[in-house]
């Protein structure tokens, strides 16, 4: 990471270097009923060996079209024009034979979802040798020696025993990392990573884009890297290109794009990405609106429609993309003029109504406790056998967990998966004497007997919205049963139920008219504020929120999460949050716990936690989340931390921590031996405050 | 894996012991070996009738513990399965039986896996296009014709073609020429009844595996790994075959190891058309003819083969199937 390119490409001869890959006018397109999607429109980059080209973009963007144009892979009724140069040779209107002649051995790709990648009935090490045999002439011996070197390389414990592993042995990140070696077996000169990251927890992700760099040092390939997490690209990339409907709308290198964004749209992109390397003063700026649809594009700007600058011409003629002095390439007819200063590109996108001002100061107020959790365990047996269980283990999912709520608050639990933070929000919610502990909703212990009226009552305090919106709102309701079923769950009148379906419509900003939509008919913001209005029926006290913007795009989920700051505000409600994105976290909670194979390790105040955070797992988290500024994410050190968060079905006898630990190598022997036998428990870290962690070094 | 198959293999066996003996219960109590003397001139007294079955247990006045017991201890000790009303060998009737069904069976079954495996790869491949949808249609229009009309159809076919060449290459009756003798002849011979008979079986039998192959295939063939395998370098084609068609057998080959049973004992119709002296055609005979031994050893028989074939579903499973561990 040295220099980064000029943001325009190398004119013909002057570049030291020969592209390793070219793209020159590449467009795909899908026929569907409604007419031809136009995925890709005309996209034109070139990528140097031993370099990174980030592609950024919303879902719909067309930067996996791209990916896959790129490599030949889409569907047959795709039709696809344009070039694609490797090595001098165009790829595109190449068969199917030609083509596989190409791929894995010129170019390689590392997919988004390393669960279903791989072959599920054949050993990696064999996957390997046979990717290796597909293109080498090597004997089965030599193969499997190479495999195993590979999987070495790309830091899988034990090779030459896992060489012989099948997938659903491996972890997630093991599995990408298996994922990422087959990429590179053949030495290509370019890798093609789609998503490689997005579903794989924070702390490993940092592992697994380290092992694409080594991936890159070690054949010296160019590297597409596409995303939609600008953290990744403003660490990762030498060049980016931003992606819009189908269309690059700016490329640049990485240090001009994130210092001087210039197209109204990355403007957008960058200020709606919460940061978590400073609380944001007021709400995130949204960017309003939502991407179009790709068929049948309207002759402007495909962005005009939610753009602050935009001016006649921006509606009737597409804007090339043209080269900006010092901002690199631009497709927006006031790319001069932003780039100018006029307007200012901070000044673009106003933040919300409301917005700035009353934040924060008084949210901590003496609000009462509404939910109270002590010493809260939960355990599922593990079992064996067909016809006769028979218990082999004990899963310790939640291990004494214990934190308070009030009304008007925000609490967020974060951690990596398998932490046990969904597994909490779940015992809640049941509404049932937990295992071990107790849980106080509104003062009742749900442990205690009641009525059934009580405890429909307690139902109705406490709500949940879940991560995916498509999934959890019955596709075959229109939103307005969707709305009334709650209501009338609680007997509420025919009548009051019409009037408070509206009334909900409008609390989270839909329109009236979306009332006898389909969930299928909505965009995913929709979707979500749909999902929270239903959440909302009841009047709850408490809302618990599983993840609830992770399906969302970054320009959307600012959206959301501005609405539920509001509706805290206007409601009072107490938020219980699980979310993997810290960054998010950061945004929206005043306090946070971090859980670490069902243990808090550390909770206390949000800003407190962020600034002084004292547990090493906490410090390896914070140090994880990618932050969407090349100045920043490039100069500032990593904690890797090693391995995987491993099975909660032997937990460690001292601290659940101590095997990660990157503290634990360097403390004296004592320590050592106290962090092994025994279990740290939560205690304050500074005096006069709520903030507590779980360590015997710190 | 071993100790995993002995202890399947005891428990079907208990199985098969159970299901036998009921069998023998109800077969007893509802088959009338007498009603095959009744008919006979000159006219018998049931006395003389029931004398007559007495030598082969067959005696309905002797109480029917007394007979099942007799029959059982038979069976343990000597593995004799008694006779027919008429006094023939249950044992060597269905001795030869076997033989005749199972060259019919193998031979259609292996055909019917390969060809509707074969053409599931070919037209899911292909999914949507011109040759997809005509294999298809062809394989719903044969899942609906009645194996008579499908025999019948293959017999007239045969009929066609001998006339044609002038001399018969294809038999379209019975499963050998009785003045066959020499090993190659034989062969040559028995190929020669085989062929129609394992057409018009293979012909009814392969659509299952081609529509449900088919469509099992389809789940797998846009799938994650399908398309990993292609960006390794392996063509469309390759992918699928060595990729998503391995992962998708699992089913199949489960299928296929639970049809076996059926095909010995169900062919009752393809082999009437053709003559043959087959399983299926004797259990339907046992039963017309009130042959108690008889029927009870063709349902053991059957569940013999239901063991066997649940058995190589599970070595099938294992075999393919990485996932799956024998403990």
């Amino acid at each position: 990471m040295t220099v980064t390119s000029p943001g325009t490409h190398p004119p013909a001869g002057s570049a030291a270097t020969a592209p390793a890959l070219s793209v020159r006018g590449l467009s795909v397109a899908f026929p569907s009923e409604a007419g031809p999607v136009q995925a890709v429109r005309e996209v034109s980059f070139d990528v140097l060996p031993g370099r990174t080209l980030g592609i950024v973009g919303e879902s719909g963007s067309g930067k996996s079209a791209t990916a896959m144009g790129v490599m030949g892979l889409l569907p047959e009724t795709a039709q696809v024009s344009g070039s694609v140069l490797l090595g001098g040779r165009d790829l595109v209107g190449l068969g199917d034979r030609e083509l596989s002649a190409v791929r894995g051995k010129d170019i390689g790709m590392v997919f988004q979802d390393p669960l279903s990648a791989l072959t599920p009935i054949f050993s990696v090490g064999r996957q390997l040798s046979d990717a290796l045999r597909v293109h080498q002439d090597l004997t089965r011996q030599a193969a499997w020696n190479r495999a195993v070197e590979l999987l070495d390389l790309v830091g899988i414990a034990e090779p030459h025993r896992n060489a012989r592993a099948f997938p659903h042995e491996f972890s997630g990140g093991m599995r990408q990392r298996v994922v990422i070696a087959l990429a590179m077996a053949n030495s290509p000169s370019v890798i093609v990573a789609d998503e490689p990251t997005t579903a794989l927890d924070v702390t490993v992700q940092a592992q697994i884009l380290d092992v694409l760099r080594t991936a890159q040092t070690e054949t010296g390939a160019g590297l597409v890297l596409i995303t939609h997490d600008l953290g990744v690209v403003a660490g990762y990339a030498d060049d980016v290109a931003v992606m819009y409907a189908g269309r690059i709308v700016e490329q640049a290198g990485a240090h001009e794009l994130f210092a001087r964004p210039t197209m109204p749209y990355t403007i957008g992109l960058l200020g709606a990405v919460p940061r978590p390397e400073a609380r944001a003063s007021g709400r995130l700026v949204p960017i309003g609106g939502e991407p179009p649809s790709l068929v049948g594009l309207p002759a402007g700007c495909s962005f005009a429609e939610r753009c602050p600058a935009a001016v006649d011409r921006c509606h009737q003629q597409e804007p090339p993309l043209t080269a900006v002095p010092g901002h690199g390439r631009v497709a927006c007819w006031r790319s001069h003029d932003i780039a100018d200063g006029n307007p200012a590109a901070g000044s673009l996108f106003s933040p919300p109504e409301a917005a700035v001002e009353e934040h924060r100061p008084d949210r901590r107020g003496p609000g009462e406790t509404v939910l109270r959790v002590a010493g809260l365990a939960r355990t599922f047996p593990l079992t064996k056998g067909a016809f006769l269980k028979r218990r082999v283990g004990t899963l310790h999912a939640v291990s004494d967990v214990g934190f308070e709520l009030r009304a008007g608050e925000t609490l967020g639990l974060v951690g990596e998966s398998g932490s046990g933070k969904t597994t909490t929000l779940l015992e809640i919610m049941r509404l049932r004497p937990p295992e071990h502990g107790l849980i106080e909703i509104a003062g009742t212990d749900v442990a205690a007997p009641r009525s059934t009226e009580r405890t429909q009552q307690l139902r109705r305090t406490v709500q949940i919205v879940m991560q995916d919106p498509m999934g959890s709102l019955d596709p075959r309701l229109p939103v307005f049963r969707l709305l009334a079923e709650p209501l009338q769950a609680v007997g509420t009148d025919r009548d009051a139920v019409r009037v408070r379906v509206e009334e909900l419509l409008s609390l989270v900003g839909l329109d009236a008219s979306l009332a006898d939509r389909f969930p299928a008919a909505l965009s995913g913001g929709q979707r979500q504020r749909v999902a929270i209005a239903r959440a909302l029926a009841t009047e709850p006290r408490i809302v618990v929120l599983d993840e609830p913007v992770s399906a969302l795009d970054v320009s959307v989920q600012a959206d959301v999460i501005n609405l539920l700051t509001r509706l805290q505000h206007e409601l009072g409600l107490a938020y219980l949050i699980v979310a993997h994105d810290l960054a998010v976290m950061r945004q929206v909670s005043d306090r946070i716990a971090v859980m670490y194979l069902g243990h808090i390790v550390e909770s206390g105040a949000t800003e407190d936690l962020f600034t002084h955070a004292r547990h090493p797992y906490t410090e390896a988290l914070l140090s994880a989340i990618p932050v969407p500024d090349p100045q920043v994410e490039r100069s500032r050190e990593h904690i890797v931390l090693k391995g995987e968060q491993p099975s909660a079905s032997r937990l460690p006898r001292g601290c659940v921590f101590a095997d990660r630990c990157p503290l634990y190598p360097l403390l004296d022997g004592g320590t050592q031996q106290r962090c092994r036998t025994e279990r740290p428990l939560l205690r304050p870290a500074a005096s006069g405050t709520d903030h507590r962690h779980a360590c015997h070094a710190r | 894996m071993i100790r995993h198959l002995t202890r399947k293999a005891a428990g079907w066996l208990v199985m098969i012991v159970v299901a036998t003996n009921v069998t023998y219960v109800l077969a007893a109590w509802f088959l009338d070996p007498r009603s095959n003397y009744r008919g006979l001139r000159p006219v018998r007294t049931e006395e003389q009738i029931d004398h007559a079955l007495a030598p082969y247990n067959l005696d309905p006045r002797t109480p029917l513990a007394d007979r099942w017991w007799h029959w059982f201890s038979n069976v343990l000790l000597h593995f004799d399965w008694g006779k027919s009303p008429v006094g023939a060998s249950v044992d060597s009737e269905i001795g030869f039986r076997v033989v005749v069904s199972g060259q019919l069976v193998t031979a259609a079954t292996l055909l019917s896996v390969v060809a509707g495996v074969a053409l599931s790869v070919f037209t899911a491949s292909r999914q949507y296009g011109w040759w997809d949808r005509t294999t298809q249609l062809v394989s719903v229009f044969l899942f609906n014709v009645p194996a008579a009309v499908a025999a019948l159809a293959v017999v007239f076919a045969g009929i066609w073609l001998n006339q044609h060449l002038g001399w018969r290459l294809l038999y379209v009756a019975g499963e050998k020429s009785p003045d066959v003798s020499g090993v190659w002849p034989t062969v040559a011979d028995r190929f020669r009844h085989l062929v129609l008979p394992t057409l018009s079986l293979t012909l009814l039998g392969y659509v299952g595996y081609h529509l449900t192959q088919r469509s099992l295939l389809l789940d797998n063939i846009n799938s994650d790994f399908v398309r990993t395998a292609r960006a390794t370098g392996l063509t469309r084609a390759q992918a699928i075959r060595r990729h998503a068609l391995r992962a998708s057998l699992i089913p199949t080959a489960t299928s296929v190891a639970f049809s076996i049973p059926a095909i010995f004992t169900g062919a009752v119709i393809t082999e009437t058309v053709f003559g043959w002296n087959g399983m299926g055609q004797y259990f339907v005979q046992t039963i017309a003819k009130n042959d108690v031994h008889g029927a009870v050893a063709v349902a053991a028989f059957g569940a013999g083969m239901t063991a066997i074939g649940a058995i190589l579903a599970d070595v099938a499973v294992v075999v393919l199937d990485p996932r799956v561990r024998v403990r």
